[in-house]
C-alpha cells in the first residue's frame, strides 16, 4: 500500500448561510486547491459527504452536483452517508483509492445545509438516523440518544452535570480563538447548568448547534505530496459499526465502535494513545466527548468527566481535545464535520493554528461518530 | 428459502394485542429481538419464536422536551431502554408513570403504545 498525505485543506465559516450546500462545498474545495497549490485538473476523483440534502434541499445525487458546482464535472464522484460521520467515511475510502494506486490526487469534501428549515423539521430529519420502525415512532431524538448514554454513564461512574458542562465551557473557550467557528464567545459553567433541558440530563448548552457549512481536503500519493509544502501523512484510518438499535447495545455507558475503530487505527499507525499530541473528536453533546476520550484510550473508562473538569483536555493541558472549538462551538454541518476535523488537525500539525496552536504537535487524531453511535471512524496523522 | 420466524409487521401486530415476542436460536440458544436473519452469535439461520413476559427494569431513560414535529404536541415525554428479565432490551415510551419518579433500575411492565398518526409501538407502564 502507498503512503497518502493531506496536502490541502479548506473550510467555510460555519453557521447560517444563504447558499446551497454545493456552493458551500465548492468554496471550501477551491480554498483547499489553492492551499495545496495544485490545479483543479489534477483531481481524479471526489469522495463527498452529505446527509439530509434530500430533506432540507430536496437534493439527491449530491456528488456530481458538488463536482459540477466546483467546476470539475467529469471526475468520478461518490456520495457517502454514514450520518454525522459521512465525510470521514468519504476520507477513508479516498485514502484507500490512493493507497491502492488507483489515483494520485483525490478530493474529499462534505457540506450540509439545515438552517433553511425550522428546528422542529431538522430535529425530525436528524432523528431519521435512528430506526424508522423501532425508535422513531416513540419520538426518540438525537439528543435523547445521548441523554440515555449520559444517564447510563452517570449511573455507572458518578459523572456529573457539572463535569459535562466543563466540556462545553472548554470548547467555547477554544472556539473563541477560531475565526471560522459558529460561536466565538465564552460561556460559564453556571450558564450551561441553568440552560433549559432538551432531553434530561442534557441541556441546551450541552448540545452542538444546527449549522450550515462545507469542508474539503486534497489528498495525494507520496510521490505527488513530496512536491508540495508541508504534507501531513495519514498514519491510519479505520471504521467500525455497532448495533443500530439502542435496545441491542449492551452497555449504554460505552461506545464499542469507538473502541474498535481506535484499536484498528492505532494498530495501522503503530501508535498508542500516549503518542497523540492533539485530538479533534465528535462532541455532538458534552457527554459524547467524555465517552470518546475514554473509548480512544486517553483516559480510563469512567475518568473522562473528571479529566474534563480538571482541565486536562484544554489547550495547555496534557492532551488538548477540540482546539477548533469542536462541534459544540465551531458548529456541526453534519456532512462536513469529518473533513473539517481533519482540516483542523492538518492545520495544527503544520503549526499554522495561530492562537489555538498546540505547541509542537507532531501527531494528531480525529474521531467522528454517526447516528446513535452505530458508525465511528478514527484516523491518525503525522508530520515529517 | 426459509420463512422468517417473525416479521417486523407480525411483531407489532402481536405487540398491539399485548404480547411481546422474541426469537431464540435453535443452534446456540441466543435470544434476540426480531428481525434478524442470522443469529449474531453463531450465524445459524434457525430461529424459533418465544414469548416474553414483558417485565423488566429501566436501564436508562430521558425526558424529551424538544421533539420531532410529529411528537411536538406531546412534550414532555419519557423514553427508556428497558432490560427485560429474559435478557433482551427494548426501547419504549413511558406511560402512566410520573416523569419525576423515573429512576434507573425501576421495575416496569410492557404495554402497547400508539402515538397519534404513528405506527403501533412499545410502551412501558408501572410494574
Ligand atoms: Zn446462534
Amino acid at each position: 500500500m502507498r503512503r497518502v498525505a493531506v496536502i490541502g485543506v479548506g473550510v467555510t465559516k460555519f453557521g447560517l448561510h444563504d447558499r446551497t450546500s454545493a456552493e458551500l462545498f465548492a468554496e471550501a474545495a477551491a480554498d483547499a486547491l489553492t492551499d495545496a497549490g495544485i490545479p483543479a485538473g489534477a483531481v481524479q476523483a471526489l469522495y463527498y459527504g452529505n446527509v439530509v440534502g434530500g430533506e432540507t434541499e430536496h437534493q439527491l445525487h449530491t456528488g456530481p452536483q458538488a463536482a459540477s458546482v466546483l467546476g470539475i464535472p467529469s471526475v468520478p464522484t461518490t456520495r457517502f452517508e454514514t450520518a454525522c460521520a459521512s465525510s470521514h467515511a468519504a476520507f477513508r475510502h479516498a485514502v484507500m483509492e490512493i493507497a491502492a494506486g488507483v489515483s494520485d490526487v483525490v478530493m474529499v469534501g462534505g457540506a450540509e445545509r439545515v438552517l433553511n428549515v425550522s428546528t422542529a423539521e431538522s430535529t425530525e430529519y436528524f432523528a431519521y438516523t435512528s430506526d424508522a420502525v423501532w425508535e422513531q415512532p416513540l419520538g426518540l431524538t438525537f439528543p435523547g440518544v445521548f441523554a440515555m448514554i449520559a444517564r447510563a454513564h452517570m449511573q455507572k461512574h458518578g459523572t456529573t452535570e457539572a463535569q459535562m458542562a466543563a466540556v462545553a465551557v472548554k470548547n467555547h473557550r477554544h472556539g473563541a480563538l477560531n475565526p471560522k467557528a459558529q460561536f466565538q464567545k465564552q460561556i460559564t459553567i453556571e450558564q450551561v447548568l441553568k440552560s433549559a433541558y432538551v432531553a434530561d440530563p442534557l441541556k441546551l448548552l450541552d448540545c452542538c448547534p444546527f449549522s450550515d457549512g462545507g469542508a474539503a481536503l486534497v489528498l495525494a500519493s507520496e510521490e505527488v505530496a513530496r512536491r508540495h509544502r508541508k504534507p501531513v501523512w495519514v498514519l491510519g484510518s479505520a471504521a467500525a459499526s455497532d448495533w443500530m438499535l439502542l435496545g441491542d447495545k449492551r452497555d449504554l455507558s460505552r461506545v464499542p465502535a469507538t473502541e474498535r475503530a481506535a484499536a484498528a487505527a492505532y494498530r495501522q499507525a503503530g501508535l498508542g494513545p500516549d503518542d497523540v499530541d492533539v485530538v479533534e473528536l465528535h462532541d455532538c453533546f458534552t457527554i459524547a466527548e467524555i465517552v470518546a476520550t475514554e473509548g480512544l484510550g486517553l483516559f480510563e473508562p469512567g475518568a473522562g468527566g473528571r479529566a474534563a473538569e480538571e482541565g486536562r483536555t484544554s489547550l495547555g493541558g496534557e492532551i488538548p481535545v477540540n482546539p477548533s472549538g469542536g462541534l459544540k462551538a465551531k458548529g456541526h454541518p453534519i456532512g462536513a464535520t469529518g473533513a473539517a476535523q481533519i482540516a483542523e488537525i492538518v492545520t495544527q500539525l503544520r503549526g499554522e493554528a495561530g492562537p489555538r496552536q498546540v505547541d509542537g504537535a507532531r501527531r494528531g487524531l480525529t474521531h467522528t461518530l454517526g447516528g446513535s453511535a452505530a458508525t465511528v471512524l478514527v484516523s491518525l496523522f503525522g508530520r515529517d | 428459502m426459509t420463512e422468517p420466524a417473525i416479521t417486523v409487521r407480525a411483531f407489532f401486530e402481536r405487540a398491539r394485542a399485548g404480547q411481546l415476542v422474541a426469537i431464540r436460536c435453535g443452534s446456540c440458544g441466543e435470544l434476540a429481538i426480531p428481525p434478524k436473519e442470522l443469529c449474531p452469535k453463531c450465524h445459524a439461520r434457525a430461529w424459533r419464536e418465544e414469548p416474553l413476559a414483558g417485565n423488566g427494569t429501566i436501564a436508562s431513560y430521558t425526558v424529551i422536551r424538544v421533539a420531532p414535529r410529529a411528537h411536538a404536541a406531546g412534550v414532555p415525554y419519557a423514553v427508556a431502554v428497558v432490560a427485560l428479565k429474559e435478557g433482551v432490551s427494548l426501547l419504549g415510551r413511558i406511560v402512566d408513570i410520573p416523569l419525576e419518579s423515573l429512576a434507573v433500575g425501576m421495575p416496569v411492565r410492557f404495554r402497547p403504545f400508539v402515538a397519534p398518526d404513528q405506527q403501533p409501538s412499545i410502551g412501558f407502564g408501572p410494574a
